[in-house]
């Protein structure tokens, strides 16, 4: 118990997360344990896979402060994989799919930026707006209807699976994790980015191109959403213009359950990986107990309430 | 910028703002009259007249909570979570006076959750309305479960649907929804105090301004608000679906945002809402006349919001922008 107490920061979130991640799996196991095979991991971590892209560019956009935050995610992978299949119709070669989809996400990501950056609009409000212009044009262009016409190649891709774990999770999720966390620890911009988070003025004064990260962090959660959206086409093998829905709700209560600080400048991309894997098998054991999916929207708002109550809370209590 | 501006002092006082509303409004009703047959009519002006009840009454209390810097993006479904408890109570073969009662206590109740988590929790607006957002949601789902709420009795569409000396009973409460907020906002401290929040909270704050009970307070009434918005739809459609409400919350954001009100806080306009309303009203009722898709009144609405916000921040960087800032 006492080095428990002894925990701080990203230690002690991840502690927390993997103490609540078991007592998920227990009590799962406990109500069905027919549940777990290795087929149920490998759902876990299909369905993960676009939750941690999305979640990645979340938690990095408000990391760095500035109230930011990017509310458009849903409405970008979405619309990036609707544009790319689309483009895909108008005569693509197909080699160039995943180029496009993911070039498709940067730039929403970057026009985001540009409101943000060049517009000194609040993130909040100009990412709400894309938020629905986005989600909404992926809609309104296809009338709701899938695209499909995915080339086999990609679907190899999408679906196969090495050893349990889904191939788009091994070569695309874990990579950018990897190098996400990398930059964070041991390069300038990872400082910058800290910097900027914990107190943007002081940031300015010392010369940091706050501007310039800032834009980039927005291109590249957009870019990322793009990668998701590609997931999502070589996977269920249609673009589907719904497949962002409440991807904003429940990349945020990643972030934020991960420890990322809502005002920025504190927080890991571990604790987002660990918590988009928790929300997950949440989400994937409530399934398996028949629970109605109308009450996992619900369970993940209630969660991200919860966890900016907590936040709150410790926060107090420590001071 | 650091006085609270107060433009609009007056009940109906307005503004180039405003009166620019006005002239687009105009504008998109000559300009639509011309494009569909079906646009002047006086049986269309009603139905735009009508779509536009319950968002005015939402937009006010959004105005109120912009103003002060908030937000509520959960807004919508609370007014569909009301208008479940007016259908229940109707349902049950209640009385109809009961039925009003239920409207506004259902959205005060929800709209004190909301202060709850916002204000007492210091979590940020709209990270915090989203949590709710979801869980409301949910909440529709089950408690509607599955199935819309349809054929509810009459009793009280009838008791909304009369004349006081010729006046439409929804006008009437409008007209007093309005009065009540316009002089809660510019003859009490308590407009005084809430505009100062807005402008600065850390300010307001210091000079001892009671800024929790404020924007408790806001909170709650937004959720009245709503609650009687949730009245009045109950009343005109005799149904509740199980999509109720999903794009009040922008709609109603996108018309305060038009009307003038200050995303920033300290600054707003509720005539400027009023139009801000219609003009969003005439425009997707409109465009749904020319035959454009009903599936893209969300992107519009989403233009509308960045196109004005960027163009007041493109104004305000032009020399005669700044000033006319320093003039104001």
């Amino acid at each position: 118990m006492k080095t428990f107490r002894n925990l701080q920061g990203p230690a002690l979130t991840l502690a927390l997360l993997c103490t609540l991640w078991l007592i998920v799996i227990f009590g799962l196991l406990a109500l069905k344990p027919s549940v777990f095979h290795l087929g149920t991991v490998t759902t876990i971590l299909q369905f993960s896979t676009i939750l941690a892209l999305v979640g990645l560019g979340q938690g990095l956009v408000i990391m760095a402060g500035g109230a930011g935050i990017d509310l458009s995610v849903g409405g970008a992978v979405s619309l990036s994989a609707i544009v790319a299949m689309l483009c895909l119709k108008l005569g693509l070669p197909p080699v160039l799919l995943p180029a496009v989809c993911i070039l498709a996400g940067a730039m929403l990501g970057a026009l985001n930026g540009w409101l943000v950056n060049g517009l000194a609009l609040l993130p909040f409000i100009a990412t709400l707006g894309t938020f629905f212009v986005y989600s909404g044009a992926a809609l309104a262009i296809t009338g709701g209807a899938a695209q499909a016409g995915v080339p086999s190649w990609l679907l190899v891709w999408g679906r196969g699976v090495v050893m349990g774990i889904p191939l788009p999770f091994l070569t695309l999720a874990i990579p950018c994790f990897a190098l996400a966390g990398l930059v964070l620890l041991s390069t300038a911009w990872g400082r910058w980015i800290y910097a900027m988070g914990f107190n943007e003025r002081s940031a300015r004064l010392v010369g940091i191109p706050v501007d310039r990260v800032r834009l980039v962090l927005y291109a590249l959660s957009g870019a990322l959403a793009g990668a998701a959206g590609l997931v999502s086409i070589a996977w269920l093998g249609s673009g589907r213009p719904n497949i962002g829905q409440n991807l904003e709700l429940e990349s945020l209560t990643a972030a934020m359950l991960g420890g990322i600080a809502i005002t920025g400048g504190r927080g890991g991309v571990g604790g987002v990986f660990a918590a988009v894997l928790l929300l997950v098998t949440l989400k994937t054991g409530l399934l398996q107990l028949n629970i109605n999916t109308v009450w996992q929207v619900g369970i993940v708002g209630a969660l991200l309430v919860f966890v900016l109550l907590a936040d709150r809370l410790s926060q107090r209590w420590r001071s | 910028m650091n006085v609270v501006r107060q433009f609009g002092n007056g009940v109906f006082s307005m503004s180039g703002r405003e009166w620019s509303l006005l002239v687009a409004c105009l504008l998109a009703i000559v300009i639509f009259s011309v494009a569909s047959p079906h646009y002047a009519t006086s049986g269309n002006a009603a139905t735009v007249l009508r779509n536009s009840v319950e968002l005015l009454l939402i937009g006010l209390g959004m105005t109120l909570l912009l103003a002060m810097g908030g937000i509520d993006v959960s807004i919508g479904i609370v007014m569909g979570l009301a208008a479940i408890a007016i259908g229940r109570v109707l349902g049950a073969g209640g009385n109809p006076l009961l039925a009003l009662i239920a409207g506004p206590l259902v959205g005060a109740v929800l709209g004190c959750v909301t202060a709850a988590v916002v204000v007492l929790g210091r979590v940020p607006a709209i990270v915090g309305t989203l949590g709710l957002l979801g869980v409301y949601r949910t909440a529709v789902f089950v408690l509607l479960g599955g199935q819309w709420l349809s054929g509810l009795p009459s009793s009280l569409t009838d008791l909304l649907a009369t004349s006081v000396l010729g006046v439409p009973v929804p006008a009437l409460v409008i007209a007093a929804a309005y009065l009540a907020v316009w002089l809660a906002l510019r003859r009490t401290p308590y407009g005084l105090h809430l505009l100062a929040i807005g402008n600065s909270e850390e300010k307001a704050r210091l000079s001892g301004i009671p800024v929790i009970k404020i924007r408790f307070m806001t909170f709650a009434i937004s959720g009245v608000l709503t609650g009687i918005a949730a009245t009045f739809y109950v009343a005109t459609y005799r149904n509740v679906e199980m999509t109720i409400g999903s794009t009040l919350a922008l709609d109603a954001i996108a018309a305060v945002i038009l009307g003038g009100t200050s995303i920033l806080g300290g600054r707003c306009s509720l005539i400027g809402t009023v139009l801000g309303v219609l003009l969003l009203r005439i425009l997707q009722n409109g465009l749904l006349l020319i035959g454009v898709p009903s599936l893209w009144q969300p992107v519009v609405t989403g233009v509308l919001i960045i196109g004005v916000l960027g163009f007041e921040a493109v104004c305000n960087r032009l020399p005669l922008g700044r000033f006319q800032r320093a003039r104001a």
